[in-house]
């Protein structure tokens, strides 16, 4: 029986195979944990405020959890598909006091979101309620599906 | 512009926090605790809890936060998820010199805000001494 070696096998050298492999292992990880906690995954992007977009036909949905931050503390703008969100979280006013626990954070923070379609930046609302930010973006005419009818 | 950046604090899961019947995480809330001379006061975030949903039990010297978040309905579909809906859960034991009939609750901006005030017993005294 004949063995053959085979002439000095190298990772293939196509950019970005690893990363790949990684990255298919990672969304292999989320599933997973999805399935075993019986609950919603999550993908953190690791800049403050954590987000949670949704979207219909004719709207983007923009939630943030910003608790302890007070809306006048918050600046929103739209520019093109770029949503930005920046503020400050600014620590309570305490005076002559012993800490025992002091865990939750303050300072300032700025975070973009590229937008998934166009919207009408000028009709979105925001409304802060509860620690939550909510944010509605109306798609503007021109990107909403439309319904096309065949005629016979 | 302050000069500390916020930085994100991923929300951590409560492992046994007695057995729940709702089918949602429950997480720890990030609280600050600080004393005064005549109260001890507890911040606590808790985003998208409102304030008919918080739950403040004291047993004996156990204090127990409870909140329960206010889902609501999603609108389409999801796109993105950075965070996930939960309840909040977090126990303390306190020294037992707070005046029970005196705790203050109040939330702003989803943070509870918890005040304790001492027992004219436990408050301190500054002891003057008298020269002869």
């Amino acid at each position: 029986m004949a063995i053959f070696r085979y002439p000095d096998w190298r990772w293939p050298d196509i950019p970005g195979a690893l990363e790949d492999f990684e990255k298919a292992r990672r969304q292999m990880d989320r599933l997973l944990s999805a399935f075993s906690s019986g609950t919603q995954s999550v993908a953190s992007s690791g800049v403050f405020p954590p987000l949670i977009v949704t979207e219909d036909e004719d709207k983007i949905y923009v939630e943030a959890e910003i608790s302890g931050i007070r809306a006048e503390d918050l600046d929103i703008s739209v520019v093109g598909r770029t949503l930005t969100i920046s503020g400050e979280r600014k620590p309570e006013e305490t005076q002559n006091v012993n800490y025992h626990r002091r865990e939750r954070k303050w300072g300032s923070f700025r975070k973009a979101l590229t937008l998934p379609e166009e919207v009408n930046a000028e009709n979105v609302r925001a409304e802060c309620k509860d620690g939550l930010l909510r944010l509605v973006l109306p798609k503007p005419e021109h990107v909403k599906p439309r319904k096309i009818a065949i005629q016979g | 512009m302050a000069e500390t950046d916020l930085q994100l604090e991923e929300k951590k899961a409560v492992q046994a926090a007695g057995e729940s019947t709702r089918n949602v995480p429950v997480f720890v809330p990030a609280v600050d605790i600080y004393e005064s001379d005549n109260a001890l006061t507890l911040l606590a975030d808790m985003p998208g809890v409102p304030i008919d949903k918080i739950d403040i039990d004291l047993d004996s010297d156990q204090l127990t936060i409870r909140g329960t978040v206010d889902q609501g309905e999603q609108k389409g579909k999801v796109i993105l998820r950075e965070y996930a809906y939960g309840d909040y859960y977090r126990q303390f034991t306190l020294s037992s010199d707070i005046d029970r009939g005196k705790i203050q609750a109040s939330m702003k901006d989803g943070v509870l805000k918890l005040v304790l005030p001492k027992a004219e017993a436990a408050k301190p005294r500054k002891i003057t001494v008298k020269s002869s």
